[in-house]
């Protein structure tokens, strides 16, 4: 039956996450982007809070419903990016490392590897796959890896990997035979400390400056052979599917993500409006921002309904492949759209804490529409799905 | 809990209207737009589904209306044919504004005939307003207390049915009391009442519509719907009205969204078809995707006037699902005409009709 409410439990869950959204992030939220660095009380009051200890209450009332964990890392999402999506994403534990590793990690290595994480300390974990010739055309793959005797060997050079500087366990897509384009690609596990990986550029961006974008090099990088990940699926298309199936996991988080920036830009802007418009603003001016706003507030819905889908979707165990493209290009679309509607409207303004937020969460907002798949390539996924009986290059 | 899917009764209802929408709206659709009508043949196939009475089976109805199933209902007749949409559901907005706000008598006394012979009556409720949309701040005409009766003043724009109905319904603001509104049945004469058939229609013409002027109409106490102070009552009636208009826009979004998709399948053009280029496929990728989008908030609203939620809460989601699905449905016909090229301007394909219709839906 269509409901669109959530359980009380998933209520007070989303209602936990956001207390830390608006009490751990954005009292910092300014000065850990203008400083581009974050302080470690920060790591640890998040590690603390977001501790099994910490959630056992809700975990114990969500427990009755089955089924739930992508809505929960939904709702989890986008109250951390309205805290902050910056910081959201340098949050410790496995991270992007997570999906590649539950998909086609063995039990065997899905346990070694996790337990890494569960020391008490501060770890984080990476995900490395554009290079600097390629990005969402994985095909032309220029890192490479070759088995000698029981090491691979990895060489290349791999780019934008959040936390890649920070991150215990890197999963290093690479490719095994460059003649077999796509089909030839494999995940790796490469751990911080491995001699031949090193760590490059730690890049200068427009917004998300206190997320750590890092570049890693690897020469005659050896690792055991039994860091390759491909235990679920021997098929020759096994590493492909995986980088592949990454991104469906992460496109709704990066959807809600964005959905939360969003919704923090339209509410602020709101407060802005009602407390800061300029004296003698025309009434009629003041209309339009209104009804401009109420707009915002309607595709906010749509965002958050596509959003809640395609996790609905997932926990459902239904492929979600043209959901998933769906609500990541909408939110990362609209998150553009409200943040320029947000600076253009305070404009007028003077200079205030909220335009500040604003400014930021504008120059956050534009890689939404990026990574994980440009806008483009949603709506190439969305295209391919919708008639799969064409070719659509 | 979430939930995303309809229930099997819903489906099964959905799949009845689909099969209603594609056997019969669908082919008809040119004729009743010529016509200006739809035949009695459909007319009674339509009221024989049950689908047009959900009343009081008191009265001899199929029993309460739900919104959720009603909106998807709607988005099927709107797949089928926009006008011959609005044409059917049109008629029902009368008698359900009188079973949700109406006093027992009135219901007793209005809902039977509608019943017993769907096929054979017509109602209207005239809420839109000639300055501004379907919106309620918009709403201007207006009703003065004056003794036991009540004085209507204003003007009302594409009521649907406005002249043939034989029950007619009229919203308005109680004037004097900051958001009251009311809602009045017309009597048959109604000396002031003047009624203006739409002519030459740009789009719908298969659901015929009028203008209402009031000036200085006199009604009893009686003509007033429910009881004073039924606001409540009378706004979920309203908020129904653009639920019903949503679906059909959600509706005549998906036929143009997969008439274009076929037709850029077939369609070659330097040797390949034209939807495996980008500049074809992302806007239907566009349109698919802004679709879901609306039609889950449509559910939302839906969702929400089923679970009765409050007056200003309710209002708001419904213009919301109102606003979005009606700007997808022109941008959605008109990108559907483009994709079809020189064919999509021609009456052999549709999409020039529900091009027209979408924008006549302002």
């Amino acid at each position: 039956m269509i409901k669109f409410t959530l359980s009380k439990a998933q209520a007070a869950y989303r209602d936990y996450q956001h207390q830390l959204a608006l009490e751990e992030m954005r009292p910092i939220s300014l000065l850990c982007d203008s400083q581009e660095e974050i302080p470690e009380t920060f790591f640890w009051n998040m590690q603390r809070r977001l501790s099994a200890e910490a959630l056992a209450p809700l975990h114990a009332q969500l427990a009755p419903e089955p089924r739930q964990s992508n809505l929960l890392s939904m709702l989890a999402n986008e109250e951390m990016a309205w805290g902050d999506a910056a910081l959201s994403t340098a949050l410790p534990g496995p991270g992007l490392a997570a999906p590649p590793l539950l998909s086609q990690g063995t039990p065997e290595q899905q346990k070694r590897f996790f337990a890494r994480y569960q020391d008490g300390q501060l770890h984080w974990g990476a995900l490395a796959l554009t290079e600097p010739g390629i990005g969402s055309d994985v095909a032309g793959m220029e890192t490479t890896a070759v088995l000698d005797g029981d090491e691979w060997v990895l060489n290349g050079r791999k780019q934008y990997i959040t936390n890649g500087a920070r991150a215990d366990l890197v999963i290093v897509f690479a490719t095994i035979d460059k003649q077999l384009g796509r089909d030839g690609i494999r995940p790796f596990v490469v751990p911080k400390e491995t001699p031949g990986m090193l760590v490059g550029r730690i890049e200068k961006k427009m917004g998300l400056r206190a997320s750590q974008t890092a570049e890693l090099l690897f020469e005659q990088c050896r690792i055991p052979r039994d860091h390759l990940l491909a235990g679920r699926e021997t098929s020759k298309k096994a590493g492909f599917k995986a980088a592949m199936g990454t991104l469906d996991a992460t496109r709704p988080m990066v959807g809600s993500l964005a959905l939360g920036i969003a919704r923090a830009a339209y509410e602020l802007t709101c407060e802005w409006v009602k407390d800061e418009l300029p004296l003698g603003y025309p009434a009629h001016k003041r209309r339009e921002l209104l009804s401009e706003l109420e707009e915002l507030r309607q595709e906010l819905e749509m965002a958050r309904l596509l959003v809640w889908r395609a996790a609905w979707m997932a926990d459902q165990r239904l492929p979600n492949s043209k959901e998933a493209s769906m609500c990541k290009a909408y939110a990362g679309n609209l998150v553009m759209k409200v943040t320029a509607s947000a600076v253009r409207i305070t404009a007028p303004g003077q200079e205030s804490e909220r335009r500040r937020f604003l400014q930021k969460w504008f120059r956050d907002a534009k890689v939404f529409d990026i990574f994980e798949g440009t806008a483009q390539i949603q709506r190439l996924v969305i295209a391919r799905r919708l008639f799969p009986e064409v070719d659509i290059p | 809990m979430l939930d995303f899917s309809p229930t099997a009764e819903q489906e099964e209802i959905r799949r009845l209207a689909h099969s209603i929408a594609m056997e019969q709206l669908r082919p008809q659709a040119r004729i009743a737009e010529q016509q200006a009508s739809l035949s009695p043949t459909l007319a009674h196939i339509v009221a024989q589904t049950g689908l047009t009475t959900p009343y009081s089976e008191d009265y001899g109805g199929s029993g309460a209306l739900e919104a959720i199933t009603y909106v998807l209902i709607a988005e099927e007749f709107g797949y089928g044919d926009a006008g011959l949409a609005l044409h059917i559901l049109g008629a029902m907005l009368a008698p359900l504004t009188v079973a949700l706000a109406g006093t027992p008598a009135q219901q007793a006394h209005y809902l039977p005939p509608f019943c017993r012979e769907p096929a054979a009556h017509t109602g209207s409720l005239a809420f839109a307003e000639p300055i501004g949309g379907y919106t309620l701040a918009d709403l201007s005409a207006s009703a003065q207390r004056s003794g036991d009766a009540f004085l209507l003043q204003g003007t009302k724009r594409s009521v649907l049915h406005g002249q043939q109905a034989d029950l007619r319904v009229v919203l308005v603001r109680i004037a004097g009391e900051p958001s009251q509104f009311a809602a009045f049945l017309l009597p048959e004469p109604c000396p002031g009442l003047l009624i203006t058939p739409d002519e030459q229609k740009l789009g719908l013409l298969a659901a015929p519509s009028a203008s209402y002027t009031f000036t200085d109409v006199l009604l009893p106490a009686s003509a007033l719907l429910g009881t004073p102070g039924s606001s409540a009552a009378v706004l979920r009636a309203y908020c129904l009205a653009l639920l019903l208009r949503a679906g059909v826009q959600c509706g005549l979004s998906r036929a143009a969204l997969e008439y274009a998709g076929e037709y850029a399948k077939e369609r070659r053009a330097f040797g390949r078809p034209i939807v495996s280029y980008q500049g074809i496929a992302f806007p239907i990728a566009e349109i698919a995707m802004k679709l879901d989008g609306v039609r889950l908030l449509v559910w939302q609203a839906a969702s929400a006037w089923d679970n009765d939620a409050s007056s200003d809460y309710l209002v708001r989601e419904c213009e919301a699902a109102h606003t979005q699905a009606l700007k997808l449905a022109k941008s959605a016909t008109i990108d559907a005409v483009q994709i079809l090229g020189g064919a999509g301007f021609l009456q052999d394909h549709p999409v020039e009709m529900w091009m027209r219709a979408a924008a006549s839906m302002e």
